[in-house]
């Protein structure tokens, strides 16, 4: 049923009414500025909090009044998102101009000065790059492995065969481990002196066999770790691609005598295209903060430093607050840049066909 | 029911609950006294735990209650950190490693105990029956001042762990004293006297291959003779190193002569690169995870535990798990000496370690009540019969008289190399900038360990930065 009513006219601005929405505004922004100057700051937090719910409430009672229900229903998400994560990225990206470390009590404005340390200084750029190199390369490894296996395990597992079912979840299981618990459980598999790995080789070389003792190995153990556990998250995506293909396709492409080649790019490969550049994006940025595998099988040993675990030492562990945010912005804007490239590219490529 | 009667009897029950709701709030706070405690996860830790729980009752008659987290070690740092640094004022007492003084004293986290100590004669007395390098390295910021911050909670040293079994063996005596003219040591006594050169022939003496026998019997795997830390993570190579640089007379920073100590000259001091190439040229006979810069603290217990190598050099507070049959192997073939040190000219060994183990400490947030009740808490830890009991149950005590009682040597087998070590331990860096010296070295080390830098650059990378850093935080001039 629609109601014919008019919605009440906004109240004035100087008019005292829960729905004036303005003036709780002015008013908690005025009163909030006061209390920062004038209060400490553990009384401050409260009245800011109290005139920011102010504000909500009246913000609320227009929206009320005057029936912008659309406004109202996505207001809570909005206000998540606001407390959880905009207001933190704000925050943290005034601190980048700030000197300031965690565990003291001063705070001084240094411009520009942080990124241009993280960027130039001899002594701390110089680490920087090389973690952002490693990081790049571990991007091109690990998303590349995860493609690769992820789309060939799909391919297999979208053909019917004995026990289909029962193997797919034991595909599945890495996906759901705790990187922790695969770290730990690769660290003795590739132990020289526990590890299965060293122990099969020892039985064809007589060797024992040190994986992790140069770069190479230390890469190829940490890439193999991670496409062991998120593999299977491509190869749900491509499958999920695969089934959706409709059957009669390729039944007319039979009846035509077309090529398995020519089937799979004319037919499957459109159809998958899409869900294959999701993975893709999915892992790139994930694989942009590879820490956690580093952390356990080599604590950045071997030239395998990322920028993600250089970043943890720096802000969570040295406390230099200031210097990790700098760090992370520029983080922020290496993947947004690619992030947005990769899309302009995958529409340039839809639209083209 | 008529209106009435039902409201004098919700008033009576209202009265009630507010009696009860009153009464409950005045007892609560006078009796129930909770302390959370930030704590390392490991046997010394948990004895603590367990002692306090079945034994402690407070002097002051109110319910104390220990509200132990129990952090495993690899991130024991970086938990305690995150929660002081965040301002969350979740513990007031917590167990710190000696270099975290300086970083959470001028961070405004950690309490001044100097008046605590004062107040309290019979405490004083304690402190001052304390060993003086466990004193200085536990309690003092800046380091080595009578400025306070800590008592000890679990002092630690490192010592040689040996196994009887292949070091006592016959056929490997006769060996050993073929090859090299020497009496392989058996005994601790034979192990205390053992210098960095045995310790070096052991190791070659015992690198056995799969097939090769050992004490009489064919092994179904690789031996190898020797174990310390080398591991990149934490402190897992700095505190076996300085060490060595130590007993070549090398030094590190040192930060009791602010400002006008240096880095450069002084940490890559030829007596330096001396002692780290010696301490590389040792790790050919360690177990080949020691070539991937993994090799910490945790990892050589494990490979002596399963039996892997006859030596290896650790702190005691990973011990407990070597005497127990069902996490060692080699439960009943031990024995323990002193860890090794450099033979001087004159035939006498130079010995020098870096102290381990931990104070406890008070936070700032912690109110009068709690302090009190955390003070009566260490007083109880300290005391004469409790430390007896913590060394009988697998900790160790620096107060004199406790490690000086006969009955002391016969709690564990490492507890005749303790006395023995307290005079020789030294520690590093109370500064705050710790943290960033310690992982700057740590993976300098570790690409020296690694074999991808010679000991010389090295220690010229780590001079260069203390250097700056410290320059810049103005602790050098």
């Amino acid at each position: 049923m629609t109601s014919t009513t008019v919605p009440a006219a906004p109240p004035a601005f100087t008019a005292f009414s829960p729905d004036n929405w303005r003036l709780a505004l002015i008013a908690g922004i005025v009163i909030s500025a006061v209390a920062i100057a004038a209060l400490p700051s553990g009384v401050a937090f409260w009245i800011t909090g109290i005139m920011m719910a102010l504000v909500a409430i009246a913000a609320t009672m227009n929206a009320v009044r005057r029936r912008y229900y659309g406004g109202l229903l996505v207001a809570p998400a909005i206000a998540v998102l606001f407390v959880m994560n905009i207001f933190p990225l704000l925050w943290s990206l005034g601190l980048s101009f700030f000197a300031y470390q965690s565990n003291q009590q001063t705070i001084r404005f240094v411009g520009l000065n942080n990124y241009i340390k993280v960027l130039t200084n001899d002594l701390a750029a110089k680490d920087n790059w090389a973690a952002l190199t490693n990081t790049a390369m571990f991007v091109v490894f690990t998303v590349a492995a995860q493609m690769v296996i992820g789309f060939l395990l799909a391919l297999l597992f979208s053909k019917q065969f004995p026990l289909r079912k029962y193997l797919l979840i034991l595909v599945l299981t890495p996906m759901m481990l705790s990187v922790v618990a695969a770290g730990v459980f690769f660290t003795y598999y590739y132990d020289p002196t526990f590890g299965i790995l060293s122990y099969i080789m020892r039985e064809m070389t007589g060797e024992q066999f040190i994986l992790m003792d140069n770069k190479a190995g230390a890469v190829a153990g940490i890439v193999f770790a991670d496409a062991w556990m998120w593999s299977p998250f491509v190869m749900l995506l491509v499958l999920a691609g695969l089934v959706s293909v409709p059957k009669y396709l390729y039944e007319a492409a039979a009846i035509d005598r077309v090529s398995g080649w020519r089937q799979f790019r004319t037919i499957t490969f459109p159809y998958i295209r899409g869900l294959l550049m999701l993975a893709l994006l999915f892992r790139t940025i994930e694989a942009f903060k590879i820490a956690d595998l580093v952390i356990l099988l080599t604590k950045g040993g071997n030239d395998t430093m990322t920028i993600s675990y250089h970043l943890i030492r720096i802000a969570n562990e040295q406390n230099k607050t200031s210097e990790g945010a700098a760090i992370s912005y520029l983080m922020l804007f290496m993947v947004i840049v690619l992030t947005n490239l990769y899309l302009y590219l995958a529409n340039r490529r839809t639209q083209g066909n | 029911m008529t209106a009435m009667t039902k409201l004098k009897g919700l008033a009576t029950v209202a009265g009630f609950a507010a009696t009860l709701f009153v009464g409950g709030a005045t007892v609560a706070s006078a009796e129930d006294i909770t302390l959370t405690m930030a704590v390392p996860d490991w046997p010394p830790t948990r004895i603590m735990k367990k002692m306090f729980d079945e034994q402690y009752k407070p002097a002051s008659g109110n319910k104390v209650t220990l509200d132990v987290d129990f952090i495993p070690w690899p991130d024991f740092y970086t938990r305690v950190n995150a929660s002081l640094t965040s301002g969350e004022q979740k513990y007031n007492f917590a167990v710190s490693d000696s270099q975290w003084l300086g970083a959470f004293v001028e961070g405004g986290y950690f309490r001044k105990v100097n008046d605590l100590i004062d107040a309290d004669p019979e405490l004083k007395a304690t402190m001052e029956q304390m060993h003086p390098a466990v004193v200085a390295a536990y309690s003092t910021y800046p380091h080595k001042t009578p400025n306070y911050y800590g008592f000890p909670q679990f002092p630690d040293v490192i010592v040689t762990y040996g196994r009887k079994d292949v070091l006592c063996n016959d056929e490997e005596q006769a060996a050993f004293k073929a090859k090299f003219n020497a009496k392989l040591p058996c005994t601790g006594e034979e192990i205390d006297d053992m210098d960095w050169d045995m310790f070096e022939k052991i190791g070659q003496f015992f690198m056995r291959k799969k097939g090769d026998k050992l004490a009489g019997q064919v092994l179904d795997d690789d031996f190898y003779g020797i174990a310390y830390q080398a591991g990149k993570g934490y402190d897992f190579s700095s505190m076996q190193i300085n060490g060595f640089i130590w007993q070549y007379g090398g030094n590190t920073w040192d930060e009791t002569q602010i400002p006008t100590g240096q880095a450069e000259g002084v940490v890559n001091s030829e007596a330096a690169v001396k002692a780290l190439d010696h301490y590389l040229r040792l790790i050919q006979y360690m177990p080949p995870v020691a070539k991937t810069g993994t090799m910490d603290i945790f990892k050589s217990d494990e490979l002596f535990r399963e039996g892997k190598v006859a030596m290896n050099l650790d702190w005691i507070g990973l011990g407990e798990a070597s005497l127990d049959p069902k996490s060692s192997k080699v439960s009943d073939k031990l024995v323990f000496g002193l860890m090794p040190g450099l033979r001087g000219a004159d035939g006498k060994i130079i010995r020098w370690s870096n102290i381990g183990g931990q104070p406890f400490v008070l936070t700032t947030w912690t109110t009068d009540a709690q302090i009190k009740e955390a003070m009566g808490f260490v007083k109880w830890w300290l005391s004469p019969e409790i430390q007896h009991q913590f060394a009988a149950g697998g900790g160790q005590s620096a107060i004199k008289s406790v490690y000086e009682d006969p009955k002391y040597v016969t709690y564990r087998p490492w507890n005749r190399a303790w006395a023995a070590s307290l005079d020789w331990q030294k520690d590093v860096w109370h500064v705050p900038q710790f943290f960033e010296l310690l992982t700057q070295q740590q993976d300098q080390f570790d690409l020296a360990i690694t074999g991808k830098q010679d000991a010389k650059t090295t220690l010229d990378n780590i001079a260069k930065f203390q250097q700056n850093l410290l320059k810049e935080a103005g602790l050098i001039q």
